[in-house]
């Protein structure tokens, strides 16, 4: 069930790393020219300052487990697109879109104060912001 | 019992018009409509103010250098020998030099209050209470407020302070904060240009019309920058009630630990 699937988004990275898209801290650690979907089950879902994080549990595509690290933006600018404390709980199934941590570590960022990839729990899509 | 009427009515028509300046616009007006106005030259800034940094009119910037806004060479900022040299050390978050490794922002590593002008650069709301005496100034991001005093001049020799001893005027229909009196603790932007304790801020707020508020900042620090130099950017009226974003280091802490340190190493461990 748990899969880990890549795509390379249409992103120059130059471009992206250019412009502030964060609120408290740039974009450096990020691979913003990639985004990858990431299926697996929430283990915690931290709403809190400086910026809310959800930790996943998820199978790669050799089977072997991961837990990830994912980071949208501020508690307030996630309230002003829609989403709240309760879009999602331990134990959900979560299908999220992410850019990776540029060394590997399944770290990504799947939302700044300009964007929020697609997130999807327990099939119910949550708000998305384009760039 | 006339007098006593008399007096009710007075203080009727004193709140009534008092009020006024203090009164909450909501966002539903159109773009392009006119600019409220509290009273002659005094502009209505009552509302809550949002930077907008999704519409085509939200500027991000990362530095006051117009012609550098997202500081993509922040070195080639007119920094005296002193600041050129403080400005090598840094290590910014934001802008071509950015770095999460081991960052000596002082807001991000310590939870240092931003200052001004810095704190503009943030996406957060803002708000203003207008009284005759003083015009307050309240910050969404870390809840901070300042105190613009409408009545006297700056102190002679102010202590330093972060926030820095503000005075204001208005002027054309703009609201003209003239603000000295910084220590030099903080960085002027996100990208780690420096200031001295000689800061001399100019923010001008103006109504483009009722939707949307301009903030032009210029920046005088002849110990640090060899000419003034200055930005704008747009503010637009919001219905989105201010909320909590303190800088708990607690926070700060366990998230640079749990997330930004990890994809700084090579195995992300």
């Amino acid at each position: 069930m748990a899969k880990i699937s890549v795509f390379v988004a249409a992103v120059v990275a130059l471009l992206v790393l250019s412009v502030p898209a964060f609120a408290h801290h740039g974009v450096a650690g990020y691979d913003m020219a990639k985004t990858i979907t990431v299926h697996g089950t929430v283990t915690k879902f931290d709403w809190s300052n400086p910026h809310v994080v959800v930790y996943v549990d998820a199978k790669n595509d050799s089977g072997e487990l991961q837990h990830w690290t994912i980071e949208f933006a501020s508690p307030v600018h996630m309230v002003r697109a829609g989403w709240s404390k309760n879009s999602m709980k331990t134990g959900d199934d979560i299908v999220i879109d992410t850019h990776p941590s540029r060394n590997g570590a399944p770290i990504g960022i799947t939302s700044t104060i300009t964007f929020i990839l697609k997130t999807v729990v327990n099939g119910q899509p949550l708000p998305t912001r384009s760039e | 019992m006339r007098i006593r009427l008399l007096v009710l009515i007075a203080a009727i028509v004193a709140t009534l018009s008092f009020s006024r300046v203090l009164w909450a616009q909501s966002a539903q007006g159109s773009a392009g409509a006119k600019a409220p106005t509290a009273s002659a030259g005094i502009p209505d800034l009552s509302g809550i103010w949002d930077p907008d940094f999704h519409g085509p009119e939200g500027i991000r910037l990362n530095t006051w250098d117009s012609s550098d806004p997202f500081a993509q060479h922040p070195e080639k900022a007119p920094m005296t020998p002193w600041a050129a040299e403080k400005f090598k050390s840094v290590r910014p978050p934001f802008g071509a030099l950015q770095t999460m490794d081991n960052t000596n922002d002082p807001v991000q590593r310590f939870c240092d209050p931003p200052g001004i002008p810095r704190i503009y650069m943030y996406p957060w709301e803002i708000t203003f209470i207008q009284t005759p005496k003083v015009v307050y100034i309240l910050y969404e991001y870390t809840k901070v407020w300042r105190a613009v005093a409408m009545d006297r001049d700056h102190p002679k020799d102010p202590d330093s302070s972060w926030m820095g001893d503000a005075i204001g005027r208005y002027e054309g229909g703009a609201f003209v904060i003239d603000t000295i009196g910084f220590n030099d603790k903080t960085w002027l932007d996100q990208t780690g240009h420096p200031h001295s304790d000689a800061l001399h801020i100019i923010e001008r707020f103006r109504r483009l019309d009722r939707e949307r508020l301009e903030l032009a900042v210029t920046i005088d620090d002849p110990k640090a920058y060899t000419k003034t130099f200055s930005a704008s950017k747009v503010y637009k009226l919001t219905n989105a009630p201010m909320g909590e974003t303190l800088c708990a280091y607690s926070e700060m802490k366990s998230f640079q630990e749990n997330v930004i340190d990890k994809t700084q190493t090579s195995s992300g461990k």
